[in-house]
C-alpha cells in the first residue's frame, strides 16, 4: 500500500468512523483548498495496462517520483503533483504499431486539472492553460 | 518498358521533393487556423450577460476525421465487449440483484441528462464567438448524441440477457408519479438548457461533468464491478472517455470571459447556484444508490465525495482559479453536511414511498446497519430502529397491511417536497442540511428545505412553478394513483416497485395497496 500524500487512501481517507468526521467537518476544511495535483483516469485496455506497467511505472518511473497508480477495477487511478505526462511516440515504440495521441484519448476516462495535447504528446497540467500559460499550436516543421 | 516524358518529369521532381505521404492530424488543426470564421451574427435562443473571448481555444486540437475515428474505436470494443463476451459468460445474470435495482435508476436518469446535454451544448455552440471552442461544444454534442444511444443501450441490455426487466425497460413512463423523476429533470434538465447560456455551462459542464460525473460515471463502476455487474463498467467508462473534453470546454468556456467585467460581478453567485443545484440532487441519490443499492460496499459515500468533490474538484478546479477571483461556493459547508448524512434521509423516504417508484428498494440488513454505524456513528439511533419497527410490522410482506409512510404519519412527521430542488425531505426527522421554510406567493404557498434554493427562487419564482406529487394527487387514493401512472408490470396488477429483491418474497399488488387505503394529502394545506 502507497505512503504517499496522493494515494487513494492518504491523509483523512485513512480515518475511519468519529476520527474521520472530526476531521471532515472541522472549520478549516468548510472551504475549499488549493491543490497542485493532477488526476488521470485510464479505461483498462490493452494499451492502457501496458502505458501504466511498462512506460509510466516503467522507464518512466524516475521521472515523476510523486505518481501514484491504483487498480480501481475497471479503471486505472492516477494522480501525481503537477503534471503527468505521456509520449504516444514511445507508446508506439512499445506496442510495435502507430498509436497516436488520439489512439491515446479511446482510453482516457477522466481528468481532473487542465488536459491537452500537443503533437503526440498528452499532457494534464496543474498549471491554468489559457490563462496563466497560453496553450500552443504545433509549430510549423 | 519505355516511360512517357510526363512520367519521367513527375518522378525526377518526387526525388528532389519528396510529396509526404501523410499529413498529421495536428498539422491539418494548424492549418485550419488560417482560416477565419466570423460569427458576430450568432443567434442564441438564450443570450449571456457575459460576453465570451473570441480566441479561446480547444485543447486537444481536434478534427473531424480524427474525431469519427476515435468514436468508432469506442463503439466497437463497446458493443464488442457487450455482445460477445459478456453475453456469453450471462454477465447479466451475475449482477447482485439489489445492484441491478439501482442501475434501473442510474442508466435511466443518466439517458435524461445526457439527452438534454445536446440542447445544452447545441445552445452554448450558438453563444460562443471563438472558432476553437465552437469547435469543442459541436463535438460535444455529437458525445451527448452517443451517450444518450449507450444509456438507451444498456437498459435495454439489462432487460433483455438480465433479471427483472420491469423497470429497466419502461422507467419513463412513470414519470408522474416516482418521487426523484421531477428532481432529476432539474438536475438534468432545466440546469442544462434554461437560462444564461454560461450559467448553464457552469452547471453542465464545469460542475456537472467536471465534478460530479466522477462519482456518476466512474467511481459507480467500482461499486458494479464489487456487486458483479461487468456491463456498466464497459459502457460508462466509455462514456467518460468523452466527458474529459467536456471538462476542458467547461473550463475553456470560464476562460474565456475570464477577463470581462461581468465575471466579476456574476460568477460566484452562477458558481454557488450551479453547486447547489447539482449537488442537492446528485449527492443524496448517488449516496443511496450506491449503498443501500449495492450488497458489497466499496467504501462509505462521504468518502467518494470528499475525494472527487471535495479535495480533487474543489481544491484542483475552483481552488486554483481562486486568484481569478473565484470563491469556494458559500453553500460548501452544507453540502458537506448533505454528503454526511442527505443519503440516509433519502432513503428513509424512498423506502416509505416505495410503491410510486420504478425499482426494488431493500432494508439493511444486520450486517449492514454495522457498517453504517461504524462509517456514520450515530446512524443506528436514527434510522436504524426505524427500519427495525418497519420490518417488524411486515413493510415487505403483502399481506401486513403496512406501508412505511404510515409511520410518518403516526409520528407526526410531514414530508414536504423543496420547491426548487424537487427533491423530498422531513424537516422534523432529519440530519442533513434540510431545515422547512415557507413562502406564499399569488395565494400559493411553497416549501423550502435551505437558504441556497429559496435565494434562486425569490430572485426568478416563476421559473420553479412544477407541481409536486402531494399538490398533483391531493385527495386521490394511493393506488388509483399508480394505475393512472403506469406503475404495473406487465400483467396489470403487480407493482414493477417492491419493497425487497428477494426472489422468493411476495409481490405487492394494486389489490395489497388498495387494502390499505392511503390517500395523499398536501402538508402545506396544514400550515
Amino acid at each position: 500500500m502507497s505512503t504517499s500524500s496522493n494515494a487513494y487512501g492518504a491523509g483523512i481517507m485513512a480515518k475511519t468512523g468519529k476520527a474521520f468526521a472530526d476531521e471532515y467537518f472541522a472549520e478549516e476544511n468548510q472551504v475549499v483548498h488549493e491543490s497542485h495535483e493532477v488526476v488521470l483516469v485510464l479505461k483498462k485496455s490493452d494499451e492502457m495496462n501496458s502505458v501504466v506497467e511498462e512506460i509510466l511505472l516503467g522507464d518512466r518511473k524516475a521521472d515523476n517520483p510523486t505518481l501514484v497508480v491504483e487498480d480501481r477495477a475497471g479503471y486505472w487511478w492516477l494522480k501525481a503533483t503537477g503534471k503527468i505526462e505521456v509520449d504516444c511516440t514511445e507508446v508506439s515504440e512499445l506496442l510495435g504499431k502507430n498509436f497516436s495521441v488520439y489512439d491515446f484519448l479511446v482510453d482516457v476516462s477522466s481528468t481532473i486539472g487542465r488536459a491537452y495535447t500537443l503533437g503526440e504528446t498528452f499532457t494534464i497540467t496543474s498549471e491554468l492553460m489559457g490563462l496563466d500559460v497560453k496553450l500552443k499550436d504545433l509549430e510549423k516543421a | 518498358m519505355a516511360i512517357s516524358t510526363a512520367t519521367k518529369a513527375a518522378t525526377d521532381a518526387l526525388a528532389v521533393n519528396r510529396a509526404p505521404v501523410s499529413v498529421g492530424a495536428q498539422e491539418v488543426h494548424r492549418w485550419l487556423q488560417s482560416f477565419t470564421w466570423d460569427f458576430d451574427k450568432n443567434r442564441t435562443k438564450y443570450s449571456t450577460k457575459y460576453k465570451m473571448a473570441n480566441d479561446t481555444k480547444e485543447q486537444f486540437k481536434l478534427i473531424a476525421k480524427e474525431y469519427a475515428r476515435m468514436e468508432s474505436v469506442k463503439d466497437e470494443r463497446q458493443f464488442g465487449s457487450l455482445q460477445d463476451v459478456l453475453t456469453r459468460v450471462d454477465a447479466a445474470n451475475r449482477v447482485h440483484p439489489k445492484w441491478n435495482e439501482s442501475m434501473k435508476v442510474i442508466s435511466n436518469f443518466l439517458e435524461v441528462g445526457e439527452y438534454n446535454a445536446i440542447a445544452a451544448t447545441g445552445m452554448l455552440w450558438d453563444s460562443a464567438t471563438a472558432p476553437e471552442q465552437k469547435n469543442g461544444y459541436l463535438g460535444q454534442v455529437m458525445d451527448e448524441i452517443r451517450h444518450t444511444n449507450q444509456c438507451g443501450y444498456i437498459n435495454y441490455y439489462f432487460a433483455k440477457q438480465g433479471q427483472d426487466a420491469a423497470g429497466h425497460n419502461d422507467a419513463r413512463r412513470t414519470r408522474a408519479i416516482g418521487p426523484l423523476w421531477k428532481g432529476m429533470k432539474r438536475v438534468f434538465s432545466d440546469g442544462f438548457i434554461s437560462g444564461d447560456a454560461v450559467e448553464c455551462s457552469i452547471n453542465l459542464q464545469l460542475v456537472g461533468e467536471a465534478c460530479f460525473t466522477n462519482p456518476l460515471i466512474v467511481a459507480v463502476t467500482e461499486w458494479a464491478s464489487a456487486n458483479g455487474d461487468e456491463m456498466t463498467p464497459t459502457v460508462f467508462l466509455s462514456i467518460e472517455t468523452d466527458e474529459l473534453r467536456h471538462m476542458a470546454n467547461g473550463y475553456q468556456t470560464v476562460v474565456s470571459i475570464a477577463n470581462d467585467e461581468a465575471a466579476s460581478k456574476y460568477l460566484n453567485t452562477d458558481l454557488n447556484n450551479a453547486f447547489w443545484t447539482q449537488q442537492k440532487y446528485f449527492t443524496p441519490v448517488l449516496g443511496m444508490m450506491f449503498e443501500y443499492g449495492s450488497h458489497f460496499k466499496v467504501e462509505p459515500w462521504v468518502k467518494t465525495w470528499n475525494r472527487w468533490v471535495y479535495e480533487d474538484w474543489g481544491g484542483i478546479w475552483i481552488g486554483r482559479l481562486g486568484k481569478y477571483g473565484v470563491e469556494s461556493p458559500a453553500s460548501l459547508r452544507d453540502a458537506k453536511k448533505d454528503a454526511y448524512w442527505a443519503h440516509h434521509d433519502l432513503f428513509l423516504l424512498a423506502y416509505a414511498l416505495w410503491p410510486t417508484g420504478f425499482f426494488r428498494l431493500t432494508l439493511p440488513t444486520a450486517e449492514e446497519a454495522e457498517w453504517y454505524e461504524a462509517n456514520y456513528p450515530g446512524w443506528y439511533d436514527m434510522y436504524g430502529k426505524v427500519y427495525e419497527e418497519w420490518r417488524a410490522r411486515g413493510c415487505e410482506d403483502p399481506s401486513s397491511g403496512f406501508l412505511p409512510l404510515q409511520w410518518f404519519a403516526e409520528n407526526n412527521h410531514p414530508i414536504y417536497i423543496d420547491r426548487v430542488s424537487q427533491v423530498p425531505f422531513c424537516p422534523s426527522y432529519s440530519k442533513g442540511a434540510s431545515t422547512l421554510r415557507v413562502l406564499e406567493y399569488n395565494g400559493k404557498k411553497h416549501s423550502f428545505s435551505d437558504q441556497w434554493g429559496e435565494r434562486m427562487w425569490l430572485s426568478e419564482p416563476e421559473r420553479y412553478e412544477c407541481q409536486n406529487i402531494f399538490e398533483q394527487y391531493e385527495g386521490r387514493e394511493l393506488s388509483e394513483v399508480i394505475a393512472e401512472g403506469h406503475g404495473l408490470r406487465s400483467d396489470g396488477k403487480t407493482l414493477i416497485s417492491q419493497p425487497h429483491t428477494n426472489k422468493d418474497g411476495k409481490l405487492w399488488t394494486l389489490d395489497d395497496i388498495k387494502k390499505i387505503g392511503c390517500v395523499f394529502a398536501d402538508p402545506l394545506k396544514a400550515l
